[in-house]
């Protein structure tokens, strides 16, 4: 049975578009068939993230619309034959799109995939709403800073009140060099806060953003933050899986400075 | 202390948690941050008329029966350690 799952945040800039990216390569890995559909519409990313840009004929709004039908406007991933992209439009705003219309894309979209992964756009205005009402469940991304926090949990109470019961975390952009030193909140400080359930916990990492330049995902490299979308992917599936135990920065640059720092 | 009500040589890490318990809680309950502040400390006060304690060493924690509505009628438990 097919699941649909949105990617949100309140916040922008914490990493929902790559988390979308990289989950749904992590399920397309795990043989699963995916699509991405791209909800900020006039705001595209996530054709850039996953490098498809040029590959875009028809949009979200052509489909919608009834210009085009929904297979002609998927485009198949470089990477993994079972991960499509639906696009978003860039020259629309979000109103030319329904939470009904939505809903009737999504019914369309169960037939052909196992999981429909919606990247939702930042802010709880129309956008919000349209990625929301077709969602059986949410992912809720946060960084381990006071405005996202703030953001997440204020997105986690509209999730709830619109009746989705299923709301899971991922704490994005984790410096475990920072948390030892002090100087940035733990995943177990953010969970104090929120109390909602963690499905993953991603590293803050440099390959992550050589993935995003490269127009590829995190998954295939050999990082941590590869390792935690992975996991989380099989978290979404029904997997136990424990959490990765993240590492500093083991670099000996790092290291001069933490012994700078506690002298 | 800190407006945070919290001795300065708190780490970052500590004040930031601090303010997200604060901000998240005023934002639950539609009030002022600094409001939250002063009800913690007329709670720490009224306790120590009872328990004979150091406002340092009791953590006062609000919990919600719910995110979504607001107001103080939604405070489930006021959790004291």
């Amino acid at each position: 049975m097919s699941e649909v799952i949105v990617v949100t945040s309140g916040k922008g800039g914490v990493g929902k578009t790559t988390s979308t990216a990289n989950i749904g390569a992590g399920l397309a890995r795990l043989n699963k068939k995916v699509v991405l559909v791209d909800t900020d519409i006039g705001l595209r990313n996530l054709d850039v993230v996953m490098g498809l840009e040029n590959r875009i004929i028809y949009n979200l709004v052509d489909v919608i619309e009834g210009n085009c039908r929904v297979k002609q406007a998927l485009i198949r991933d470089r990477h993994y034959p079972g991960l499509y992209l639906l696009p978003s439009a860039q020259t629309r705003d979000k109103s030319a799109v329904t939470p009904e219309q939505m809903i009737k894309l999504t019914d369309t979209l169960k037939q052909s995939f196992d999981y429909i992964l919606l990247d939702c756009p930042a802010g709880i205005e129309q956008g919000f709403r349209n990625a929301v009402a077709p969602a059986d469940r949410a992912i809720v991304v946060t960084t381990p800073e006071v405005s996202a926090i703030r953001d997440a949990d204020r997105i986690i109470g509209l999730l709830e009140s619109s009746g989705l019961r299923s709301i899971d975390l991922v704490i994005n952009r984790i410096r475990m060099d920072m948390v030892k030193r002090g100087e940035m909140m733990s995943v177990e400080d953010v969970l104090d806060i929120l109390t909602v359930n963690l499905i993953g916990a991603v590293p803050d990492e440099e390959s992550v953003v050589i993935a995003a330049n490269h127009g590829e995902p995190v998954l295939g490299s050999d990082s941590q933050a590869g390792a935690a979308y992975l996991n989380i992917a099989r978290r979404i599936m029904g997997e136990t899986v424990p959490l990765l135990h993240l590492q500093e920065h083991t670099s000996l640059f790092h290291r001069i400075a933490d012994l700078l720092v506690r002298k | 202390m800190n407006r945070y009500g919290k001795k300065s040589f708190l780490t970052s890490r500590e004040i930031a948690k601090t303010r997200a318990e604060l901000t998240v809680s005023a934002d639950r309950l539609d009030c002022n941050p600094d409001l939250l502040t002063q009800m913690r400390r007329d709670v720490a006060e009224v306790l120590a008329k009872y328990i004979n304690t150091e406002e340092d060493n009791l953590e006062i924690r609000l919990s919600f029966l719910c995110r979504w509505k607001r107001g103080i009628s939604d405070v489930k438990t006021i959790q004291i350690k």
